[in-house]
């Protein structure tokens, strides 16, 4: 049982990141794109501004990863 | 960096600006002018200001011309002497008469290409009911209209067929046929009495007929088709004449219009530079910056073109703010290509430390990391190799492809460290063994690892704050060191807590944190507490690089696991290669923008200082290179 719940624990500490970070990026996305309407030479600085809420994803994935390899 | 002065007769003023601006080394400012001199700025005469604009104007012409002829100069022009009098009033005027020249023969092509285009159109027409067309003059009380139906509209020809009936009983006849565009080319021949209540319905179905162009003679279709065919037997010749002439004004005039934009260039902005110098009645001032090295260069050739009548004098670095000084990134030739990754942050500012050297070194060592495979990095080494070939020197595919060089490398070397030959094919079919440890099962050594790494890099930015802040801000510089000493305090009890170092190391650094911590407060004020959790968390961020690494080969340990999985081998070998394309493309992506976030959020953000002005030299005018 206690094995289930690690399964679950770990699931949930990369699916409950995975949506914040999908939830954030659905806001950045639409003024990355206006920006780079206006100003194309902020492409990089736009993709950096879509990539940095992937980090709280990757600490999920650590998290995740330390909960089953413990 | 060194600010220079150079002093001489005023009338000798445009020929000092000429020699700088031959010599190219001089980044020319405002020079200060000490209270009670009698030392103003020049300005430009009424004449060099009308001059100034008229090659403004001329400038655009020449662009439009040489663009209107495709004519793209990215090299410098070694052109051995300045424009001669009289050459700028000639060039105004070629470019002038070339600019309208080529414009005609543009707009000529394309009326020519587009009454091609509706030639063909009409000859479509022409083909399909040419037999019926040549009896339509024969009808003398009748009416023909020719229409055109999309294809997918089809299903309205029995409507109109049959509206026509119930209008006008059988005075009519309707002919169809199928064109090889896919349209329907319709002829309604009516009799001339019921035409006008034809006309009626055909406008109220929004059935359009095709129009006869009044060039050909206007009237009937069939009286200007003849017209039309011959026309189009003459359009490829005339299409051939204008180009020819095209090339021919190209030939003869882009070299000399390529010259004129050099040397006009030249003169404006030796025009602009007056301003820039300071005269008194009988003298001239100007100064500017020069990089240290260069300074005899441009003290030997003054001396050389002037003598004793111009001197050049260096000014002491007390009399300018260092914030003025201009910057110029210099760097080996092999760290050179990650200026690209740097030039997108603003300059450093001047007497700060530019960060090219340490992002040639890490971003390759991250991205290798994230990568971590020999399969791979021998993939991506062969794309680089490719992009070099088909670059230009000094261009961004050419940067891109030195870049890709050394995470190639990186990523090879991690390959061999961590055992991986695309993904587990490497250890299940050539035995290779993981030199350091298997990151498809060894997680915690890899995220102690790349955690490890993260602090070394925030440490090092750390260290870079307190070089860069040393000398204008000590108090600051002093914060940003004892930040970094208690980050090594941090490290080292959270080591002895979990007992990779001896416990007996875990009271001193406490006891160290707890002193360095008012300390921090006092000498970055309330912020610095939260500014040192921030600095923890940036650490942790490196963690990525193991996230990214174990997903890498994960995906790739299932793209192999596909080979065995599908009942056909051909099938399952296609579907493995399929997958690890896609995996390859992943790992050129996301390790170069998490690699990028790395340097950019974490690292930069601890030492770098932008604002810096870019040192432009007065020179000659150099033609913007192509991007890629």
């Amino acid at each position: 049982m206690e094995a289930v719940y690690l399964a679950l624990a770990a699931a949930a500490a990369i699916a409950i990141p995975a949506l914040a970070t999908a939830w954030a990026q659905s806001r950045i996305g639409p003024a990355v794109a206006a920006a780079l309407a206006e100003k194309p030479e902020l492409s990089t600085t736009a993709v950096l501004m879509i990539a940095i809420p992937e980090t709280v994803v990757i600490l999920g994935f650590v998290v995740a990863a330390a909960i089953l390899f413990r | 960096m060194s600010k220079v002065r150079v002093l001489g007769p005023r009338e000798r003023l445009p020929e000092a600006l000429r020699t700088l601006q031959d010599l190219s080394l001089l980044h020319l400012a405002p020079p200060t002018v000490p209270p009670g001199e009698p030392l103003e700025r020049a300005h430009l005469a009424t004449r060099e200001e009308r001059e100034r604009r008229h090659l403004l104007d001329v400038i655009v012409d020449i662009d439009a011309a040489l663009e209107q002829l495709r004519v793209t100069t990215t090299q410098p022009l070694r052109t051995a002497s300045r424009a001669a009098p009289g050459d700028l009033v000639r060039w105004a005027r070629l470019a002038w008469r070339v600019r309208r020249e080529a414009e005609r023969l543009r707009l000529q092509l394309v009326v020519l290409e587009e009454e091609k285009a509706l030639i063909l159109k009409y000859q479509q027409f022409f083909s399909a009911f040419r037999s019926l067309l040549e009896a339509e003059a024969r009808w003398p009380n009748a009416t023909a209209y020719h229409v055109l139906v999309r294809g997918s509209d089809a299903g309205t020809i029995p409507k109109l067929r049959a509206a026509l009936t119930a209008a006008i009983g059988d005075e009519f006849e309707i002919y169809t046929q199928p064109l090889a565009s896919g349209e329907i080319a319709l002829l309604i021949i009516v009799a001339a009495p019921a035409a006008a209540r034809v006309e009626g319905l055909l406008a109220q179905a929004q059935v359009e007929e095709i129009p006869v162009p009044a060039a050909y003679g206007g009237g009937t279709l069939t009286a200007a088709i003849p017209a039309m065919l011959a026309r189009l037997g003459e359009i490829p010749g005339a299409l051939q004449g204008a180009r020819k002439r095209q090339q021919d004004l190209s030939h003869e005039h882009s070299g000399e219009l390529a010259r004129a934009r050099a040397a006009v260039h030249d003169r404006l902005a030796e025009l602009e530079a007056l301003p820039l110098s300071g005269v008194t009645p009988r003298a001239f001032v100007l100064e500017g910056w020069v990089p240290t090295r260069s300074r005899a260069t441009l003290e030997a050739r003054m001396r050389t073109d002037f003598g004793d009548a111009v001197a050049v004098s260096a000014v002491s670095t007390e009399e300018w703010a260092s914030d003025e000084a201009p910057v110029v990134l210099s760097n080996p030739r092999l760290f050179r290509p990650f200026e690209t990754l740097t030039n997108v942050f603003p300059l450093p500012r001047y007497g700060t430390i530019d960060p090219t050297p340490f992002v040639a070194v890490f971003f390759p060592a991250f991205f290798g990391l994230m990568v971590g495979d020999v399969g791979y990095g021998v993939v991506l080494a062969g794309l680089g190799l490719l992009l070099h070939r088909m670059s230009k020197h000094g261009t961004l595919l050419r940067n891109v492809s030195e870049i890709i060089g050394p995470c190639a490398l990186f990523s090879i070397i991690a390959g061999f460290l961590f055992g991986e030959i695309f993904g587990d094919f490497g250890s299940r079919q050539l035995g290779l063994r993981p030199m350091l440890f298997d990151r498809h099962e060894a997680m915690m050594p890899f995220l102690l690892l790349a955690v490890a790494l993260g602090a070394v890099h925030i440490l090092l930015g750390l260290g870079l704050g307190v070089a860069s802040l040393v000398r204008r801000h000590p108090r600051q510089a002093l914060g940003r060191g004892l930040s970094g000493v208690m980050i090594i305090l941090v490290i080292l009890a959270l080591l002895a807590a979990v007992k990779v170092l001896p416990a007996g190391f875990f009271t001193p650094a406490a006891i160290g944190l707890l002193v360095a911590f008012p300390l921090l407060i006092l000498l970055e004020g309330v912020v610095a507490p939260i500014e040192l959790l921030s600095t923890l968390g940036n650490i942790l961020s490196y963690a990525r690089i193991m996230a990214l690494g174990v997903a890498s080969v994960m995906l790739a340990v299932v793209a192999n696991r596909m080979a065995g999985a599908i009942g056909s081998v051909a099938v399952g070998v296609l579907f493995a290669l399929l997958f690890h394309l896609v995996n390859f493309a992943i790992a050129l992506f996301s390790p170069t923008v998490h690699a990028l976030r790395l340097h950019y959020v974490e690292f930069f953000g601890k030492f770098y200082s932008p604002g810096g002005v870019r040192y432009q030299p007065f020179g000659r005018w150099i033609p913007a290179r192509p991007r890629a």
